[in-house]
This record gives C-alpha cells, sequence and structure tokens, in this order.
C-alpha cells in the first residue's frame, strides 16, 4: 500500500504544481502593443497638410506623400457604430481629417478621443468628392490604405481621454457655410438648436426599404438656407431606431461631397434633445 | 519499495525532459506534427489481442477497448465521434477500433450514439445526445479495461444494444487482478507522459476487494503548437462479498481535465503556414502562448453494485449510477462592432482579395497587391497568423478609459449534466440450452447549459445584449436583451450570461434477450421497449423569444421499443453462418429536439422516433493456420432529426439548422484473415469496404439567434455521405514474436474519407433555382459537391519485450511507432463552411466558401513508448 500513497502523491503534487497551465496576468503595457512606436512629433498641423496639398484636394485627383509629414490629432468619429465604414476622422486646433484604412473594427485601437500621429511619408493623399482624406491608392484615386500597411503609419499615444480640448467642437451657425470653409473640410463641428426633416416620431434613421445602392438613407437638416445631407449607413447600430424629434445639439464632422454638405454622425450619444 | 518509488520517479523525469525538448524542437517543423487535441492511443497498444502471442500483453483483459481519444467524442467541435462496436469474440471488431484509430475510424460509420456503454449493467451513455463521454474514464485504461462486449446479434447479460453494439465495463473491486501495476509513458502526442498506478487487493479472506488506480498525463505543450494537457484521472473501488449470494460494490472516479484544443483551418491557410498541423486556436500574450479554446472537463462518477445470486440458475445484478458531469469549453467572443480576431477569418486569407479560382480572370493591380500583402503578412511570422492576445487587451484598456464597452472577452461554454440512472438485470440459465437475460434501465438528466464569462480581458463593462440585434431593432428595443427579465444585466467574471437552460430527460426501458444453443444450431432474439420524456426549462427570458423562451416547454413523450433475432449454425469445426436482423424504434434525441435551445422553448415540428432496420450476415472458416471472417450488413435509418449548430458568418449569427425526415444507409463488407505461418509468425488482412449516405432530402428549419422567427427550406442531403471516418480501409499486418520479443507492423490503406457536408450549403433556399448545364443544356441543380479526401497509406509498427524478473515481476516496454513514412497529407475528416458564395443580393463573392472546407489531417510521424512493470 505504501507504493499507492507515493504515487498518489506524486500524481497529486504534479496536479496541483501545474494545475494551473491556462493562467494569464492582465498585461501592462509600456507602450501601445499596436501601430509604430518611433513615429516622432507632429511636423504639420492638419490644416497645414490641407494648404500644402490643396488643388490636389479641391481637383479630386491624388499624391503620394514622399516628405516625412506627421501630423497629431484626436479621434472625434470612428466606425464603432457602424455609421463610419473603414475610415476614422483625427481632429486638431486646426482642422479635422478623415483617415481611410481598409479594415473593420478600427476603433478597437483608435477610439473617440484617443490621440495618434499618422506618418504620411508614402501615404496618398487626396480629394474625395473635392474633400481631404489621407489613405492609399485605388483605382487612381484616393482610398483606403492597405491594413497591413496601416500599423506602420500610425502611433497610439496615451488612452484616449473625452476631455481633452480636441475633443471641443466648435459651435457652428448658417455663417459657417462659405466657400473658404467649404474647401477646408473636415472640421468638427456642434450643430445647435437643429432639427432633422424627417423626424416625425416613428421615421427611422435608415431602415433597409428606403437606402440607395451604397446602403445608406440620406436625411437632412436644414440651417438658415443652407442644406446638410446626414448619410445613415443601414448597417449603423442605431438604423433602426427612431429619429430623435424637435431641438437637438449634435456633435459631428461636417464634410463635403463637391458641393454638397455633409454631415457625419458616428454615434447618436452625440445627439443631445434641447429641453424646450 | 522506496527504490522503486525513487525510479519511477527518475523515469518520469527523464520522460518529462525528453519529451519536453522533443516538444520545443518541433515547434518550428510544423510537418512533424500530430494532432493532439484529438488522438492518442490508448495504452492498449501493448495490450491488443492478437492471434499468435499473448506473451507482451500487461494486462489481464485484452479486447477491443481501443480508441483514440479524437474518435472518443472528447471533442465537440469535431463531428464524427466514435461508433465503437466491440465483441469479445470477434477478430474484426477488436482490431479495427486500434488499428484504424489514427483516422479516427468509425465501424460502418455509424454514429456514436447507437453503441451503448455500461458499467455493472448500468447505462453511462449521455442522456441528451446519446453517446458515451471517454472523456469521463479519460486515464483510467488499467480500471476500465475489463469489459463484456457484444455486437447487435450477440447476447449479453446487461442490456440490449443497439445496432453499434453494446459494452459492459466491469468495476467491481475484486475482479482485477491482484497486485500492483505501474506504467510510463513518453509519446508526442496531445500529452508527452503519462504516469499511472493500479493495485488491486483481489478479494481478501474476510470478504472484502479494494482496488485504486491513479494516472496523471501531462503535456506544457502538445505535439500540435498552442495546446497543453493536464489530467488527473482517479479510481477508487471496494467490495464486499455477503455471505455466498450476496455481493455488495462501490466505485468512484473522475478525471479532472484541462486541455487545449486544436483547430481546423482550411487548405490555404496550412499552405500559408506551411504545415497541416497549423493551430489558429492560440496567439501570444505578452510573449506567451495562449490558446482561446480550454476544454475543462470533470465528470465524478459513482456506481453501486448489488450482485446477488439467487441460486446456481439465477443472478440478479442491481446498479445505481451518478455522476454530476462539468464540461466547459472556452471560445473567444468579440463584442460591439469589433473585428473578427480570429487569425483564419476569411477575410485575413489571399484567396478574399480576388477571385483565384476563376484561372481566366486576371487581377487588378491593386488586387494582385492586396493579395500579396496578405500573403506576406501570413508568411512573415508566426505571430502574424495567430491570435493576437495582447491588441485585444489593449483595445479592452482603451475603452476602460472612457467607459466604453469590453471589445474582446473569453467565454465559457457549460454543458453540466447531473444524472441518476437505475439498471437491473436478471439472468437465468433455463436448462443446458437456454438462457435468458430479462432487464429493466431507468434514468434520469438534468442537462444544464449556460455560458458564462471567462475572462474579460481587463474590460470593466459588458453589457449583456445581443449585438446583432441591436442593428435591426435598436438598443432601446426589448428585442436585444438577452433576458428581458434582467435588462441590461452588467457582466462581470463568472456571471452568467447569453443563454441559460436546462434539458430534463428521463427514460426507462425493459428488455428480455433469449439464447438458445444446441448442436450445430444457436438462436438469439432480444426486444424491448423504452419511453422516454424530454423538456426544456428556460432560465432566461430570451428578447427574440420572449413569450417562449423561459420556464417549461411542457413535456414531450416517446414511446419506443425493439426486436432483433440471431442464429448461428456452426455447420462443423470449420464453418459457421450467422444471420441476424432486427427492427427498433427509437426516440429522438434531446439533443436535436428543440429549435434554438439556447433561445427557444419550442420542440421541432414534426419531432418523432426515428426507424432502424438491420440486417447483417457473416461466414466463419477456420481450417488450419486459417481463419477467416467475411461479413456484409446493411442497415436503414427513417425519419431521424439531425440538428446542426453553427457559427454562421452569412448571418453573422449562431444558426441552428434542425433537419427532420432524414433517411440514411449504410451496407458494406467486413473481413478479417488471419494465417499462422508458424507458432510465432502470423499474416493477417482486415477490410471495410461500406458506404454510408443520406438517402432522401431532408426538411429543414433554420433560425439565427437574432431572429424572432424561422424558415422552412428542404434541405438537398440525397448523396451525402457520412463523414469522419474512411468508408474504405484495409490493413496488411505481420506479427512476430521470439523469446519474449514482440514484433508487428501494418500497412493500412485508407480511402472514401468524406468531410461533414454543410447543410445551409444545400437548402433549397441557398442553393436557388435551377441553372441551365453548360455541357447537357438542360436544367439542374447547383448543389454543391461534397468534399473527399484523397486516399493514402499509412504504415505503423511496434515493438515489444516482456522481461520476467524474480518473484513474479515483469517488466514490459513498447515502443510504437506510428506513420512511419510521415504521411502528412491524409485528411481524417473536417467541415464544408455554412456561408455561401454570393451575397443576399445574389451577386457574387470574391472569396470562394464553396472551395475552402475545414480540414483536419492525420498525425505526423510519431511515437509512443510504455514501460509497465507489474510486482
Amino acid at each position: 500500500m505504501k507504493s499507492i500513497k507515493y504515487l498518489s502523491i506524486l500524481a497529486l503534487s504534479l496536479f496541483v504544481t501545474t494545475s494551473c497551465m491556462n493562467e494569464f496576468d492582465e498585461p501592462q503595457f509600456n507602450e501601445p502593443p499596436f501601430g509604430n512606436n518611433e513615429i516622432g512629433a507632429a511636423t504639420h498641423t492638419i490644416a497645414e497638410l490641407k494648404a500644402k496639398y490643396a488643388s490636389t484636394i479641391s481637383g479630386n485627383s491624388v499624391q503620394q506623400i514622399t516628405e516625412d509629414i506627421i501630423i497629431e490629432g484626436v479621434v472625434v468619429a470612428n466606425d464603432e457604430s457602424g455609421n463610419v465604414y473603414k475610415q476614422f476622422i483625427i481632429n486638431d486646433a486646426t482642422g479635422a481629417m478623415v483617415i481611410g484604412v481598409n479594415d473593420v473594427g478600427l476603433y478597437a485601437m483608435v477610439p473617440k478621443g484617443q490621440r495618434v500621429r499618422i506618418a504620411c511619408k508614402d501615404l496618398y493623399i487626396g480629394g474625395y468628392g473635392k474633400m481631404a482624406q489621407i489613405g492609399g491608392l485605388y483605382n487612381g484615386k484616393v482610398g483606403r490604405m492597405n491594413r497591413y500597411i496601416y500599423p506602420q503609419h500610425i502611433r497610439i499615444i496615451g488612452l484616449p481621454d473625452m476631455m481633452q480640448e480636441e475633443m471641443q467642437p466648435a459651435v457652428i451657425d448658417d455663417s459657417f457655410f462659405t466657400n473658404d470653409n467649404k474647401n477646408n473640410l473636415a472640421k468638427f463641428v456642434r450643430l445647435e438648436n437643429v432639427s432633422i426633416t424627417e423626424a416625425n416620431g416613428t421615421e427611422l434613421w435608415a431602415p433597409e426599404e428606403k437606402k440607395n445602392s451604397s446602403n445608406v438613407v440620406e436625411r437632412n437638416i436644414k440651417i438658415g438656407s443652407t442644406k446638410i445631407v446626414l448619410r445613415m449607413s443601414t448597417y449603423a447600430d442605431f438604423a433602426n431606431e427612431a429619429i430623435p424629434t424637435g431641438k437637438l445639439n449634435i456633435n459631428g464632422v461636417m464634410t463635403r461631397y463637391n458641393d454638397y454638405w455633409q454631415f457625419v454622425i458616428s454615434h447618436t450619444t452625440d445627439i443631445e434633445k434641447v429641453i424646450e | 519499495m522506496t527504490k522503486l518509488t525513487k525510479f519511477a520517479a527518475l523515469l518520469l523525469l527523464f520522460f518529462v525532459s525528453t519529451a519536453n525538448s522533443q516538444g520545443a524542437t518541433t515547434v518550428g517543423n510544423g510537418m512533424k506534427k500530430e494532432q493532439p487535441a484529438r488522438t492518442f492511443y490508448a495504452d492498449t497498444l501493448n495490450n491488443k489481442t492478437n492471434a499468435v502471442d499473448n506473451i507482451i500483453l500487461i494486462d489481464d483483459n485484452n479486447e477491443s477497448y481501443t480508441f483514440s481519444e479524437g474518435q472518443l467524442g472528447e471533442d465537440e467541435d469535431f463531428s464524427g465521434t466514435t461508433a465503437m462496436i466491440s465483441s469479445n469474440d470477434d477478430y474484426f471488431l477488436s482490431e479495427v477500433g486500434y488499428r484504424f484509430s489514427a483516422m479516427r475510424f468509425r465501424t460502418r460509420a455509424y454514429e456514436s450514439h447507437y453503441n451503448n456503454v455500461y458499467a455493472n449493467g448500468v447505462m453511462l451513455n449521455d442522456a441528451e445526445r446519446g453517446q458515451f463521454s471517454y472523456g469521463m474514464i479519460g486515464g483510467l485504461n488499467d480500471a476500465t479495461r475489463n469489459k463484456e462486449g457484444a455486437t447487435y446479434t450477440e447476447h449479453n447479460s446487461f442490456g440490449i444494444g443497439s445496432i453499434g453494439g453494446a459494452s459492459n465495463i466491469n468495476m467491481r473491486a475484486s475482479q482485477y487482478a491482484a497486485g500492483h501495476k505501474a506504467s510510463l509513458v513518453g509519446c508526442n502526442r496531445n500529452y508527452l507522459a503519462r504516469i499511472m498506478y493500479t493495485g488491486s487487493t483481489g478479494l481478501m479472506q474476510n470478504g472484502w476487494a479494494f482496488t485504486v488506480s491513479a494516472s496523471y498525463r501531462w503535456a506544457n505543450e502538445g505535439v500540435i503548437e498552442g495546446t497543453f494537457y493536464n489530467s488527473l484521472g482517479y479510481f477508487l473501488a471496494a467490495e464486499k462479498k455477503i455471505g455466498d449470494s450476496h455481493s455488495i460494490s462501490i466505485a468512484t472516479w473522475g478525471s479532472p481535465t484541462e486541455r487545449a484544443q486544436q483547430g481546423a483551418a482550411t487548405e490555404e491557410a496550412y499552405w500559408l503556414a506551411g504545415s497541416h498541423y497549423y493551430n489558429p486556436n492560440w496567439g501570444y500574450q505578452q510573449g506567451k502562448k495562449r490558446n482561446a479554446r480550454v476544454v475543462n472537463s470533470y465528470e465524478p462518477a459513482a456506481v453501486i453494485t448489488w450482485d446477488y445470486e439467487i441460486n446456481d440458475k439465477m443472478k440478479l445484478t442491481t446498479s445505481l449510477f451518478g455522476k454530476y458531469s462539468m464540461y466547459s469549453t472556452s471560445a473567444l467572443g468579440w463584442n460591439g462592432n469589433a473585428a473578427d480576431p480570429r487569425p483564419n477569418y476569411y477575410q485575413n486569407l489571399p484567396s478574399a482579395a480576388y477571385d483565384v479560382w476563376d484561372l481566366e480572370y486576371t487581377p487588378t493591380d491593386d488586387e494582385l497587391a492586396d493579395y500579396n500583402t496578405r500573403k506576406e503578412h501570413w508568411t512573415a511570422s508566426k505571430a502574424n497568423r495567430q491570435l493576437n492576445w495582447d491588441y485585444m487587451h489593449y483595445a479592452n484598456q482603451q475603452a476602460n478609459a472612457v467607459g466604453g464597452e469590453c471589445l474582446y472577452y473569453v467565454e465559457r461554454r457549460h454543458n453540466d449534466q447531473l444524472t441518476l440512472n437505475l439498471g437491473s438485470s436478471l439472468n437465468i440459465d433455463f436448462n443446458k440450452h437456454n438462457k435468458g437475460t430479462v432487464g429493466l434501465q431507468l434514468g434520469t438528466t438534468k442537462g444544464m447549459h449556460y455560458k458564462t464569462m471567462d475572462d474579460l480581458m481587463g474590460a470593466k463593462k459588458y453589457t449583456d445584449i445581443d449585438k446583432f440585434s441591436v442593428g435591426d431593432f435598436g438598443i432601446n428595443s426589448d428585442y436585444v436583451q438577452n433576458d428581458v427579465d434582467n435588462p441590461n444585466r452588467q457582466i462581470k467574471e463568472g456571471d452568467v450570461f447569453g443563454y441559460d437552460y436546462d434539458i430534463y430527460v428521463n427514460n426507462a426501458s425493459l428488455f428480455y434477450q433469449h439464447k438458445y444453443s444446441k448442436g450445430i444450431f444457436h438462436f438469439f432474439a432480444g426486444a424491448h421497449a423504452d419511453g422516454t420524456t424530454m423538456e426544456r426549462y428556460g432560465n432566461m427570458r430570451n428578447g427574440r423569444a420572449q413569450q417562449y423562451s423561459k420556464g417549461s416547454s411542457g413535456t414531450a413523450t416517446f414511446f419506443g421499443g425493439g426486436a432483433k433475432l440471431g442464429m448461428i449454425f456452426a455447420f462443423n469445426a470449420y464453418n459457421t453462418l450467422s444471420l441476424g436482423g432486427g427492427y427498433e424504434n427509437r426516440a429522438p434525441l434531446a439533443y436535436n429536439s428543440f429549435i434554438a435551445p439556447r433561445m427557444r422553448n419550442d420542440f421541432v415540428i414534426g419531432l418523432k422516433n426515428e426507424d432502424i432496420f438491420n440486417a447483417e450476415i457473416a461466414y466463419n472458416l477456420n481450417v488450419g493456420p486459417l481463419s477467416a471472417k467475411v461479413s456484409g450488413y446493411g442497415t436503414i435509418i427513417k425519419n431521424s432529426v439531425e440538428q446542426s449548430a453553427f457559427y454562421n458568418d452569412q448571418e453573422s449569427q449562431f444558426t441552428y439548422l434542425t433537419m427532420t425526415g432524414v433517411n440514411k444507409l449504410h451496407y458494406g463488407l467486413e473481413a478479417a484473415v488471419v494465417y499462422n505461418i508458424t507458432s510465432s509468425l502470423s499474416v493477417n488482412l482486415l477490410a471495410s469496404v461500406g458506404d454510408a449516405e443520406y438517402t432522401n432530402n431532408a426538411s429543414g428549419m433554420l433560425i439565427s439567434e437574432n431572429e424572432a422567427v424561422w424558415k422552412n427550406s428542404d434541405v438537398y442531403m440525397k448523396g451525402v455521405k457520412l463523414d469522419g471516418t474512411p468508408l474504405t480501409a484495409l490493413s496488411l499486418g505481420i506479427d512476430y514474436n521470439i523469446k519474449g520479443w514482440y514484433l508487428s507492423a501494418n500497412v493500412n490503406y485508407y480511402d472514401r474519407i468524406y468531410i461533414d457536408a454543410s447543410k445551409y450549403a444545400r437548402l433549397a433556399s441557398v442553393v436557388g433555382a435551377p441553372v441551365i448545364d453548360a455541357t447537357t443544356g438542360e436544367e439542374r441543380l447547383d448543389i454543391p459537391s461534397q468534399y473527399k479526401g484523397k486516399g493514402g497509406i499509412i504504415v505503423d509498427a511496434s515493438i515489444g519485450k516482456s522481461i520476467s524478473l524474480r518473484e513474479g515481476k515483469k517488466l514490459n516496454i513498447n515502443l510504437q511507432l506510428s506513420n512511419l513514412l510521415n504521411n502528412t497529407n491524409m485528411i481524417t475528416g473536417g467541415y464544408e463552411q455554412n456561408r455561401d458564395d454570393s451575397y443576399a443580393d445574389g451577386s457574387e463573392r470574391t472569396y470562394k466558401f464553396s472551395k475552402n472546407p475545414f480540414l483536419y489531417y492525420a498525425n505526423a510521424f510519431n511515437f509512443y513508448l510504455n514501460i509497465g512493470f507489474r510486482f
């Protein structure tokens, strides 16, 4: 019987000592495990970059960036709710820029409020509907950058913070809709006391049956005499929620498609009802 | 004794260190690897019944109890699990299980729930899924080897078997040989080392007998990269003879196990990884390998037996069996709109860049560049083609900083069971020629199915809603809630979420078997009557089925039964002919009986018993050194119900597809020939050539977890073959023994190995309208053809030596070398993707799901060294 004892003890001790094969500590990161942590400080503001390539942008053409240009901004819109697809928008004190990446679930690394740097060298800049976008080359136009190239061009800085200055949108009114402003989009803005034309209490944001060929339902806001189009995706998490009625304050990104003003809402939490 | 312990410990250490380094050195060379999460040989390698040799046998009982873990249904992800017919008297049946185990061979391609396993006369099969859980006796090979097996047409002393036969493990403490046995195993399979001890007092003067067995199986990394194995087994039995006619015995056992799994991949992924043993389930976390799919299982069980010898002619055996099984598998989850983190997700593969299957198509520069970057990414580093745990954790940490929802997590899907079964059988010897067994089996089972949050990966917030329903119904709708009664519940680690339901199954069966033998004629008849009830009880009110999810489904009752006959004509000492056949009307399995059981209480529409017709014929020849058996069988199964539950990328949702009115046919030939050239040299031939297929198109019901209603559609199953086993398996073997040495070698040929056909891809609604055939100009349905693996040869050999020591002690050494030619191209099974190649609007997708089945390959060359010491 001795042997039973010995062997049981041996077996048991083996079990006890090795019974934690699947235990892992929560990792602590000194630097983000994603992106290129070598990217240095910004060389240009977003406005400077837009100005530098103004003619390319306005001409709806595309150009590869060959200089060591680095921009820095804070993410103000992304694909978290599914209304924005394969891009995110960063904002600095001078303006906002659309970054196109051919991947889904981008918001995992670029949540709203995340400060990032983009190393622009070798990427493409161009005009999509005359608005600036950084990305890759697609059929001779500016498109989304390859998802495997993307990590080499982005640096994640610190953790996201919703209170930082870049997260404060510029409050705009009808005086904003000038040609000059139109040529410097995108811009992170706040619309106050606006209402959505189609809202009637039951109308949904983007029902399947009303979508166009791009799976989008267009909604409208009028500010003064300016018509602004909200392109709402049927893939958005809130696609089948009712459009809020009454006066609203909305944070979002003002963009253009050629001569049309468009407004990007990336999440319904960016919409607040005005208490009247 | 102390010396022995030291010796054992030293040997163990030796194995651990060598096996370990083996694992480490093969890491870089994927082609050398096998599939540990699914396959190992039981240590019966050195214990097999052999026509010419039984000197090497370490163990007391040697029969067909041979299996590989993959075959055993331990791995739920793999559709095919073993149906191992066992028989104490049949060379073919006792050999094929072991010899063809590398290919996960299932005898006659029967599904495993047609094979019943008993212990001391009480049924052990899982009442919900119908099959025996071999994980329950993991590592207890010595303790469970003593078995009585009987085929469909053989009489047995414990219970009536279905087409897959029945076997009865003898767990009475007095039935183990007195003495001690210790063994050590070193191998390069899903575990690397095993230590086992079994000791028994035998029946002592005072009427008591005690038997204990313990084992430990270990691999910090099995031969498949990113897997591990950590398993203890224990068995304790006591028996007391009371007077001359009574005996009470109790046995309790369990096998707490933690093991990481291998996942299947497509041929493209295998090609990119440079190995058929690429495992997409693991990835690096802070430089350490972590597997997302970890099975935790522990099924503590006990059986209490009362044996009563009423008189010389009558013996009553009554056993009560109880178990509380805990089985769970972990899996990665991704929340919100987070990207699918699986490295082999189709969008990550080069062939998603453009249609590589259309040879006429010239990709654009952009497409070609995209293809190349994907390929480069896959091949540039190992980490790139594995999970990225650091990325997932960091995403959660970022979300925490702004109060966001968890993106990535690990969930644990539990299938627990509480079972109490009673089995009682009375064996009566009426006279010299007549023998009968009457018996009863009663069982009650509560199956508990739920998932828990295993690891939030640092996230602080997870809300229990169905992310896929959010887009359809809006975040504020009740429809998105997984439990409307606890809306927006915040989930912490360990909490139950998603689904939670119980399945209750009760069954009762009464049987009688009769055996008559006189002269050349032997006759066997058996009949049984069964009753089964089943009920689902929901513990959550699912938002998509608010009226049909919480509480009871009501109880469904099924009555069934069957009868069978067998006849043997032993014309003379050389020729025997046997015939058998029968019919069975069998209740559907609870597992298949509910539509979307994770969320709903509905029974499948048109649920009814299945009908099984079976016929067998066999001819035996024994002339001098030659013994041969050839048999033919035919089985028709009608009106079956089958459920596939799978993650459906098309619907982006966990989906259930239930088929009713399923008809199947199994038929074929089996042969075994042994020729003893000399008393120490023999050759043998084994052949199993059969067919097993669906014979009609079934009715299907399809529902995803984000849907409130199901869709009906026919499923084009006619002609689909049963999968995961070679329908052709041939083996030529040679055995030689001399002076305690034992050598054997087998050449095995396998062909017609099919993979699990996607029922989804065969739905009439997915197949669509008939197309005009380009060559014939006639209309035909574009039903996908089932993927079939190529045939091939696997060569195995073993060498052993038995050394008798002083005082009756014995040392046995056996080395098994499997797949000597290192054939790494043998598919053992797999599954087609549950998607179709076009979008909902009919336009073609770039990636061709129909061309990219997930495949499993048979083990590469591997060894298994077993050293046994009897003292």
